[in-house]
């Protein structure tokens, strides 16, 4: 793994806790026991012979759940206008990475917006939106990107429960992402989208849309040039006095910045509404 | 995942040994045993498939740190692949004994005690799946290249409305980039009012079917184009339901089809509604037993003036004038219709009688106003007929024949004035339609009679011919005059057959009469030709009728008016020219009553005048002049004469000293049928000195 270094001191006013990594997954799999219909949604969604029927009879047990997969499919960014109203419909119109992907959401109290660092959702959205919209430049399926972006900081959210001083403190002292993964990986060992590198692998989301994790920060790396990108673009539109880093450096040149201005506004406008979908109600 | 345990007491020793025999000699399984030893992690076995993958010797491999082996794992991710309790799955870069990394699935299980784990390897990039991967890309290439190139516009969604792919074709369609119209954008591109059919279509395409819906599409510039929209439903397993669109551009047709409508029902010059028009628009309209309908029917006065004397294009400039003043003058609402020729038909819904004589008149005034044609001022007049629905309406075509009805009414009243079609009109009206339809049934089951009245040589007073005279017997309404039947026909298009019937029937009596009579039958027949028969065929139906019958030409001979021969002397002449060339004789009936000039008159090849019996009427007070005068000029002309009308003694005697050459009229023989004909000839034979 290669991490542009970010040299900062000044980070130990909470000691690091004995951190352990496995823990933190441990955690998850507790959550899993808790939640069996987004576990099961989890685990059938990744199965090559899924049918909308399938998942729409599982996720018919989760009530909020299935309400936000409703929403999620009226919702502007598929363009269908309030006409979805049977949930295996809403599970053909949104497609089934997007259904295990809001299970895994739910899986990981990440509909809570009180257990999550500042401004999650508002992030998450934004850099999903942007992954989305940027993904046919990479030659990548918009659905995968978007599902990414949504799950990219999972791994944040992680960290955040299992030491929220501390990663608040973080947050606080680094502004933006490459910095703060930076400290990530010198306070835990590794940094947040290694974290949900890991733990989507380990319920067995297909490699092409873990690969991009690793290869955030180099930026070398074209595997990570459409989420790097992305991240840019999120932080351009949610982080105050952002100081832009030029997006053709962070596209591996697949990008100019006149690609980038006339998407801003509609992902800022999906952004809103896609949040509301994400987010218990 | 759960380790199955080794020392599970249900597996027999031997089993155990003999599977842990077939793992470590296998080169398709790649197996490692990994222990903690101190701080950090090493391995301690490697069965034969990994020594093949790895490329290492089983020495080096057995004592090195698992991290060595994992170069991509960073700091604290070591302990989340040997995890104490539970197995982990990652997909890792693995450095081989060459140096290069090659990726593949690493599935760690711990042991009881989580110190020693079992670590497998499988390399994702091995032939076949590359095989099945290369496969996959080279089909995705062959399909993007494929609708890339296609003609046909082409969208293939990602998910719900969003579309993953447009090709070149559908950007020109709609005039703009493929990037604005990926995901949703392209939902702009829909005409708002067609977007809820469009989205309806689409949700059945992702449910299965295979649909398609009209939708306009809306130009980058603006302009609209009308398209068809196929949806075809994809399944891609493991990533759900979208479809393939494929899109036709239906504008031209459209409009084609819209044109041909268009010229189907309107005139080309004016762009006028059409006959065809007027007659569906008033039906959809027409309420049987109410009232409120109302049709104007205008008739310009002297159009063929303006086309013979200025030509055809002004004639055109002038229909385009009059309706452009018609589409003018009347109300919202009022439908106008070019009838045919100079006719045009107004249509009004909602007026009483007086509003639509009203507009009538508004109508009169606008087209009186003067339009320069081809240099000259033309004032356009119409004659207006007009009618207003009625309860004796039960029909929508009675409406427009009625008002067409008033506007002859309107034209015989003199040019230039409105009638409004009344109840006695309505019923005069009918009663001549009638009329027509019997004449016309007449006609054609024979029921039309013919008489003969004898004509006379003047000299010896002999009968030398006869002239066939037309007579209708009406089973109800009794005999009806030629003065006004033949009249009916002419207006109504039936004097062609009634011509023919009577020209077919005198042969065929002429013939009879020779049959029985011999040398004592009438040695000529008159036959009457209307102005409306004197065409080009006239000449082949006179010698058809004859060949048909056996008789030579000589034995008829055909009357024509002088007025008839006024209205297109040239072409009168011509015909004349070619009856005379089949052999019959020909004669000018009521000469003296028309205005023929006596230099015409010379070049016409007739045999005979007929004096008009209002000249022999005139010898009985004492003025023979004209009388006289035509007698006289038919001799230096060297033609005969034959005196109509003869009705004295005293007339045929003045009628042959003024030296007429045949005498005609009631005292002398009135008109008979042809049998009562023949008797009367055989008769006169016998005793004839």
């Amino acid at each position: 793994m290669t991490v542009t270094p970010f040299p900062r001191a000044g980070l130990a006013s909470v000691p690091a806790p004995a951190f352990d990594v496995e823990k933190v997954l441990a955690s998850i799999d507790t959550m899993a026991a808790q939640k069996p219909v987004a576990a099961q949604l989890v685990s059938v969604a990744n199965s090559e012979d899924a049918s909308a029927k399938e998942l729409a009879r599982i996720l018919a047990s989760d009530v909020s759940l299935a309400g936000r997969v409703m929403k999620l499919a009226n919702s502007a960014y598929f363009g269908m206008r309030g006409r979805v109203t049977s949930l295996q419909f809403a599970v053909t119109v949104v497609g089934f990475t997007t259904v295990r992907t809001m299970a895994t959401v739910a899986l990981t109290d990440l509909d809570d917006e009180s257990r999550l660092p500042a401004d999650f959702w508002d992030f998450s959205t934004h850099l999903a939106l942007a992954a989305s919209m940027l993904a046919p430049r990479f030659g990548e399926r918009p659905q995968d990107a978007l599902c990414l972006g949504l799950l990219a900081q999972l791994g944040a959210a992680l960290l955040f429960h299992n030491d929220s001083e501390g990663y608040a403190e973080i947050v606080a002292a680094e502004p933006t992402f490459p910095g703060r993964r930076a400290a990530e990986t010198r306070r835990y060992g590794l940094n947040s989208l290694r974290l949900t590198a890991v733990a989507l692998e380990q319920w067995g989301f297909p490699q092409p849309m873990i690969a991009p994790l690793k290869h955030v920060d180099d930026y070398r790396a074209e595997e990570g040039a459409l989420l790097r990108s992305s991240f840019e673009v999120a932080a351009r539109l949610t982080t105050e006095d952002y100081d832009a880093v030029p997006i053709v450096r962070v596209s591996c040149g697949r990008l100019r910045e006149d690609d980038v201005v006339p998407m801003l506004d509609a992902v800022r406008s999906d952004a809103v509404e896609l949040r509301r979908a994400m987010l218990a109600d | 995942m759960t380790a199955v345990s080794a020392s599970d007491a249900h597996v027999p020793p031997d089993i155990v040994s003999s599977v842990f025999y077939s793992a470590s000699v296998s080169d398709s399984l790649a197996l490692l045993v990994a222990e903690t030893s101190g701080r950090t992690q090493r391995f301690s076995w490697a069965n034969h498939g990994a020594v093949q993958l790895l490329g290492y010797g089983l020495e080096d491999l057995c004592a090195m740190p698992v991290e060595q082996l994992f170069p991509t794992l960073g700091g604290g991710e070591l302990k989340l692949l040997l995890r104490r309790e539970r197995s982990a799955r990652r997909t890792l870069h693995v450095r081989t004994a060459s140096g290069a990394l090659v990726e593949a699935g690493v599935l760690t299980t711990p042991s009881p005690g989580g110190r020693r784990w079992t670590v497998l390897l499988r390399s994702t990039a091995n032939e076949q799946e590359r095989a099945l991967r290369a496969t996959a890309d080279a089909h995705e290439r062959r399909f993007s290249a494929l609708t890339e190139r296609s003609p046909v516009p082409t969208l293939l969604s990602e998910q719900g409305m969003r579309l993953a792919h447009v090709n070149d074709a559908f950007c020109g369609l709609v005039g703009r980039g493929a990037e604005q119209m990926l995901g949703t954008g392209w939902i702009d591109t829909v005409h708002t009012d067609d977007l809820d059919a469009v989205i309806e279509q689409v949700s059945a395409a992702l449910d299965g079917g295979e649909v398609e819906v009209q939708a306009r599409l809306v130009r980058v510039d603006g302009t609209v184009r009308t398209t068809v929209i196929r949806f075809a439903h994809l399944f891609t397993p493991g990533v759900g339901a979208g479809f393939v669109a494929t899109i036709e551009d239906i504008t031209e047709r459209l409009a084609f089809e819209a044109r041909l409508a268009h010229q189907a029902h309107h005139d080309p010059l004016t762009e006028l509604p059409n006959r065809t028009l007027l007659a569906h628009y008033v039906a959809e309209r027409f309420r049987p037993g109410t009232g409120g309908l109302a049709c104007l029917f205008l008739d310009l006065d002297n159009f063929k003036v303006v086309n013979d004397s200025l030509g055809h294009t002004a004639g055109d400039e002038l229909l385009v004038e009059v309706a452009n003043r018609l589409r003018a003058t009347v109300r919202p609402g009022d439908l106008v219709a070019r009838f045919g020729g100079d006719e045009f038909v107004v249509v009004c819904e909602q007026v009483d009688e007086d509003a639509v004589v009203a507009l009538a008149e508004r109508i009169a005034e606008a087209l009186s106003r003067p339009l320069r044609l081809g240099g000259v001022d033309v004032r356009p007049h119409a004659s207006v007929g007009v009618t207003v629905q009625t309860a004796d309406h039960v029909a929508a075509e009675e409406l427009i024949r009625d008002c067409d009805i008033a506007m002859y009414q309107a034209k015989a009243g003199g040019k230039g004035r409105i009638s409004v079609l009344d109840q006695a009109g309505r019923a005069e009206a009918r009663d001549k339609l009638r009329m027509v339809t019997e004449l016309r049934n007449a006609i054609d089951n024979r029921e039309l009679s013919l008489l003969y009245q004898p004509i006379f040589a003047t000299t010896d007073r002999t009968p030398v011919a006869v002239e066939s005279l037309a007579r209708w017997q009406h089973p109800d309404r009794g005999a009806i005059s030629p003065t006004v039947f033949v009249p009916l026909a002419e207006e109504s298009g039936l004097i062609a057959g009634l011509g023919l019937f009577v020209l077919d029937e005198t042969c065929r009596q002429l013939a009879e009469w020779d049959r029985l009579m011999g040398a004592a039958a009438p040695r000529q027949a008159n036959v009457n030709v209307s102005a409306l028969q004197l065409d080009a065929n006239l000449p082949a139906q006179v010698a058809a009728a004859l060949e048909r019958h056996g008789l030579p030409a000589s034995r008829i001979s055909i009357e024509i008016t002088e007025s008839a021969l006024m209205k297109d002397p040239t072409s009168a002449q011509r015909v004349l020219q070619q009856l005379r060339d089949v052999g019959v004789e020909l004669a000018i009936d009521d000469f003296g009553t028309g205005y023929s000039s006596l230099a015409y008159l010379r070049h016409l090849p007739v045999d005979c005048l007929k004096v008009d019996r209002s000249f022999v009427a005139e010898l009985s007070g004492g003025h023979g002049e004209i009388a006289s005068a035509v007698i006289a000029l038919a001799r230096n002309l060297n033609l005969c004469t034959v005196a109509e009308g003869v009705e004295t003694a005293e007339q045929a005697d003045e009628l042959q000293r003024l030296g007429a050459t045949y005498l005609q009229g009631f005292s002398l023989a009135e008109p008979m049928t042809g049998g009562h004909a023949a008797a009367w000839f055989a008769t006169y034979g016998e005793t004839a000195p």
